[in-house]
């Protein structure tokens, strides 16, 4: 009885103590559909360092970046956090993210395990900031009821061409997928613009500069670049291959074939494909999941058109960071080289909610995602090919780049303003940040 | 109000109160407990309004992203922003803000004052007017963001139940601001009317028994002697609420923040980004004290325009 | 417009048509929000137009005061976005009591010692008071958020209180109106039988204004308890954020083209309840509180 009794209290103490042995160190990230795939993560990770506590805290997008700049002001920000570049170049300015590469050294870290590109994007001038930890591409997704009625074969999808001065055969696609409320599609010359009931194409109807689903890939495979290369100070907005793109997406629009941008600000191009109200979405491959729940329907997905400069997507890929402020730097680092590894990413391809950036993995998630009901192997087909991925854009003062940007399209698509003078304005405004 | 019965000035005890025993002269002198009953009020207005609005100055003379040390740059902040066109539009969407909103908001109030006068002062009704103020401006907003959903909102359904159709307000550039205005005189119309109730029932009677009698119309009556007599009133609100809808933001976070563009970047938001998205202290600090002496400007007019030395019930 | 006349029956009741009017646009959209709230999470789509709640059910309710288990197989159904509204409602009372019970106190000895005290320096001090009423809060918001932030004090409660906790110049002038417009007597009676001023203040005057205190009180705590900016600014983390702050950050969650609106409705109600309830069970003097909130 008593030996029974000692046994119990010592056991409870060692767990105690071996508890408050434990370091914690604080995670956060953005996504709420990737929780539960990272909540297994540090499940895995902590059973193998029972030493170190992984906390998440998952912040809206809406609300992260400006909690995370409270927590370096204040000096509570967290150990490690999921990385985005579009904002990566500026906490790099200020000093605030920790140089891995030493530690990638030391540990002998694989770092051509990733997909092309992604591990460079990460990096300026020899130090590392984080390991790739996923990547997204835009494809299109389709509503396989509606292309059938209208009598177009799928296959049709992988071929379209397109070009900025008649669409293309894209073009005539979705004008033929657009149908008004008599039932007339828009190649005929009854089709009501004002009164539509189905739309060719699906776009959200506030992007910013950057534009990485809605008009980026048009755009660049229309010539348009962003700019020189990462980190470069010059950006090319007033570039007339850019003023031409949003020119013929504001005639789609007005022309009723791609939902006007007033109406899709609020419900997302998303929401309006799930409620049944176009036949075709540009969607990132983050997307993929919340499609396959709740469009519930019959759905495909098939690659970007082909523009005068070939197929283009924007690639981009996440990494994790760690805090210069973090005061368990290793324990750190040991979580974002799991989270970095073939076994941690395995966990997160296991749930099919993103693409990780190790190959394999990536290629699992794809089986996964496939299980679920739908064929997502043109967002992969895009990532492997380097003549079609083209970078996120990575640049000082994006934060600034973005809200200018964004007023100046807003401008465009809402308030019908010349896209070639509001582009060149913005983009006078935009370099002049970098002097 | 009256002293309790008991405390009559002929009992010995005059005040009801056990005599003090004689403390020293410090306690009883009126400085020294002056100093120390003003004392805490004391610390927190220098810590928080007096230091704060002359530090507010001087950060507007450095750049500082609180990242790192500040750095002094003089009057470059101030200069910059009388150039800075953004500035100004946001100055523009402010004013037009104030314009859609305190006038509707103090007729509408008015409007309603003389109807709770009139007809009923219950205290039902008059609870029923006050509680839309009684919710946050969040909570309010976010009810009227729903309400206003383009697909689901019931002021659209309705809308399109009457075959006037589905407006995305919100999202047209130019009714967003005009909502936001509206929102705002939702939740204030009963406040404003409650205030202007109260400064109706402090308008003698004999004055309307003479107008009556003298035959005079009811807008004249109104005109002659409601309005003058309202004035204290009137200047209050006109002055707090204009105040206050310079530095509207609440609504703006939770419905667009900021946009479509830029039509409801009001000045307080832009000064938000500049100092928390973008962390360019320096500049926000600089902006809103331009901001707090523009304020004190329009309300210096408002108070002359408004003549509110005068009373005018002699 | 301005019209309305005892009188003329026609006038009157065009009257009561005009307040009936405005007190459905002031309650009707709160009811939609309750029926929201009240609607299950899918039946509502098809309902947006009804006025009553379809598929009457807790359930939302439920799910943002944290009491619903997020394996159960209805959470998917209205998107991932998760709330713990029960912690966001415990924040706001702590935040609303800290902010506002020491700021009465010391608005009322500040406040008495301006009306019955005389000491150097009295009437420049309160000039001053007075001219802190003009400043506007977009001045003093950077400045005091380096303040709280040296301290140590961001995401804290303390950080959040302190600019209300000692004194408000609003409660402050407030208070010295009431106290001016009481006469004297009975206090200098007491003077004269020796009580200490720290007497008289806590057996007399705090004892005789009670109702003025109660009116204060009633309207900084509403205020207080409504608050949005400042605690934006200050309290960001989950563990200390109020309602307003917690339901800007719950819409912010939200995924575009599924807003989680039954969700959102709910809290929304959960935060005006306890306003509400306060107007419904004090209702006159709740009313006259905020309609001599103005002085005079």
């Amino acid at each position: 009885m008593y030996r029974l009794r000692n046994l119990l209290v010592a056991t409870c103490s060692l767990a105690a103590v071996s508890a408050h042995a434990a370091t914690e160190i604080t995670y956060w990230l953005w996504d709420a559909l990737q929780l539960p795939a990272y909540q297994a993560a540090a499940a895995a990770f902590e059973k193998a360092n029972p030493d170190i506590k992984v906390k998440i805290t998952q912040t809206a997008w809406g609300d992260y970046w400006t909690s995370l700049s409270t927590g370096f002001v204040s000096g509570t920000a967290p150990d490690v956090f999921v990385n985005h570049l579009s904002r990566y170049p500026e906490f790099v300015a200020n000093d605030l993210l920790v140089d891995i590469a030493p530690m990638i050294k030391k540990d002998n870290v694989p770092t051509d395990i990733y997909l092309g590109g992604l591990y460079e994007l990460w990096g300026k001038e020899g130090k590392q900031y984080g390991l790739p930890k996923d990547w997204d591409t835009i494809a299109l997704i389709y509503n396989k009821e509606m292309l059938a009625k209208a009598g177009v074969d799928p296959k049709e999808l992988e071929n379209l061409t397109w070009n900025p001065q008649d669409g293309g055969t894209f073009g005539q696609l979705i004008a033929k997928l657009s149908i008004d409320e008599a039932g007339n599609n828009g190649l005929s010359p009854n089709f009501n613009p004002k009164k539509v009931k189905q739309y060719g194409l699906l776009v959200d109807g506030a992007p910013d500069g950057f534009g990485q689903v809605e008009w980026s890939h048009f755009a660049v495979s229309n010539g348009f670049k962003f700019h020189d290369g990462p980190w470069a100070e010059k950006f090319y907005y007033d570039n007339p291959k850019l003023a031409e793109t949003f020119k013929w997406i504001v005639d789609q629009m007005n022309k009723g074939f791609i939902v006007p941008a007033r109406d899709s600000r609020q419900l997302g191009a998303n929401g309006f494909f799930a409620a049944g109200k176009g036949a075709m979405a540009l969607t990132g491959s983050w997307m993929i999941n919340w499609y396959l729940d709740n469009a519930k329907f019959e759905k495909g997905f098939a690659p970007l058109p082909v523009g005068p400069d070939g197929r283009k997507s924007m690639f981009n890929g996440l990494a994790d960071s760690i805090w210069v402020g973090s005061k368990h730097q290793e324990e750190a680092w040991k979580w974002v080289k799991f989270l970095g590894s073939e076994e941690g990413q395995k966990i997160i391809a296991d749930y099919g909610v993103v693409f990780p950036a190790i190959k394999s993995a990536a290629e699992q998630a794809q089986q996964v995602m496939s299980k679920k009901g739908a064929d997502v192997s043109p967002f992969l087909q895009e990532a492997t090919d380097p003549k079609v991925t083209f970078l996120f854009p990575i640049a000082d003062h994006s934060a600034d780049v973005l809200r200018a940007t964004k007023v100046a399209i807003d401008a465009i698509l809402l308030e019908g303003a010349d896209p070639a003078n509001t582009m060149k304005e913005v983009n006078e405004e935009v370099n002049a940040l970098f002097e | 109000m009256p002293p309790p019965a008991s405390l009559s000035p002929s009992s010995t005890t005059a005040s009801g109160l056990r005599p003090a025993r004689r403390r020293s002269g410090l306690l009883r002198s009126q400085a020294f407990c002056g100093v120390v009953f003003i004392a805490p009020a004391l610390i927190g207005f220098t810590f928080f309004y007096l230091l704060p609005t002359i530090r507010a100055f001087y950060i507007g003379l450095t750049n500082w992203s609180l990242l790192r040390a500040p750095k002094w740059v003089g009057f470059d902040n101030y200069v910059r922003l009388f150039n800075d066109e953004k500035f100004w539009k946001a100055i523009w969407v402010t004013f037009l803000y104030v314009l859609y909103n305190i006038p509707i908001q103090t007729v509408l109030g008015l409007l309603i004052a003389v109807l709770l006068k009139q007809l009923t002062g219950s205290v039902l009704v008059r609870s029923v007017m006050l509680t839309p103020f009684l919710i946050s401006n969040v909570i309010a907003a976010m009810i009227w963001f729903y309400m206003f959903d383009p697909v689901l909102g019931f002021v659209n359904v309705m809308l399109k139940a009457i075959g006037l159709g589905a407006h995305p307000f919100f999202s047209d550039p130019n009714l967003a601001l005009p909502t936001i205005a509206f929102i705002n005189i939702w939740r204030h119309m009963g406040y404003t009317a409650l205030l202007f109730y109260t400064g109706l029932q402090s308008i003698p009677e004999h004055l309307y028994e003479a107008a009556r009698i003298e035959g005079s119309s009811e807008w004249r009556t109104f005109r002659s002697i409601t309005l003058p007599l309202l004035r204290p009133v009137l200047v209050f609100v006109l002055v707090t609420s204009v105040i206050g809808s310079f530095q509207i933001f609440d609504t703006i976070a939770v419905t667009t923040q900021g946009g479509p563009g830029t039509s409801t970047r009001t000045i307080l938001w832009y000064i938000y980004q500049e100092g928390f998205v973008s962390m360019r202290m320096g500049y926000a600090s600089a902006m809103s004290t331009v901001l707090f002496l523009g304020l004190v400007l329009v309300t210096l007019v408002q108070m002359r325009v408004l003549r509110s030395g005068e009373s005018d019930l002699s | 417009m301005k019209k309305s006349s005892k009188r003329i029956p026609v006038g009157q009741w065009l009257g009561y048509a005009a307040l009936l009017i405005l007190a459905i646009i002031s309650i009707g959209p709160l009811w939609i929000a309750v029926k929201t709230a009240l609607s299950g999470p899918t039946a509502w789509l098809t309902s947006a137009g009804s006025l009553v709640p379809h598929e009457t059910t807790l359930f939302n309710f439920q799910r943002v005061l944290g009491f619903v288990d997020s394996s159960d197989p209805r959470i998917t159904q209205t998107g991932m976005a998760k709330i713990n509204f029960f912690r966001a409602l415990l924040n706001s009372v702590i935040f609303t009591v800290l902010a506002v019970a020491p700021q009465i106190f010391f608005s009322a000895t500040a406040a008495y010692a301006f009306a019955r005290l005389k000491f150097p320096g009295r009437d420049l001090l309160f000039f001053l008071f007075i001219a802190a009423t003009m400043i506007p809060g977009a001045v003093l918001f950077i400045p005091n958020f380096i303040l709280i932030k040296d301290l140590g004090w961001l995401n804290t409660f303390q950080g959040m209180a302190a600019p209300y906790a000692l004194m408000t110049p609003f409660a402050v002038f407030y208070l010295r109106q009431v106290f001016l417009a009481t006469p004297k007597d009975v206090e200098e009676a007491a003077r004269i039988d020796g009580a200490s001023y720290f007497s008289i203040f806590f057996k007399m005057i705090l004892p005789m204004h009670s109702g003025a205190l109660a009116t204060l009180a009633i309207l900084v705590t509403v205020g207080t308890w409504n608050e949005f900016f400042w605690p934006f600014l200050i309290g960001r983390e989950e563990n200390v954020r109020v309602i307003a702050v917690a339901i800007n950050a719950f819409r912010t969650q939200q995924q575009a083209g599924s807003p989680d609106w039954t969700g959102l409705m709910a809290c929304t109600v959960l935060g005006m309840i306890p306003m509400i309830a306060l107007l419904v069970f004090f209702g006159r003097k709740v009313v006259e509180s905020f309609q001599f909130s103005g002085g005079k």
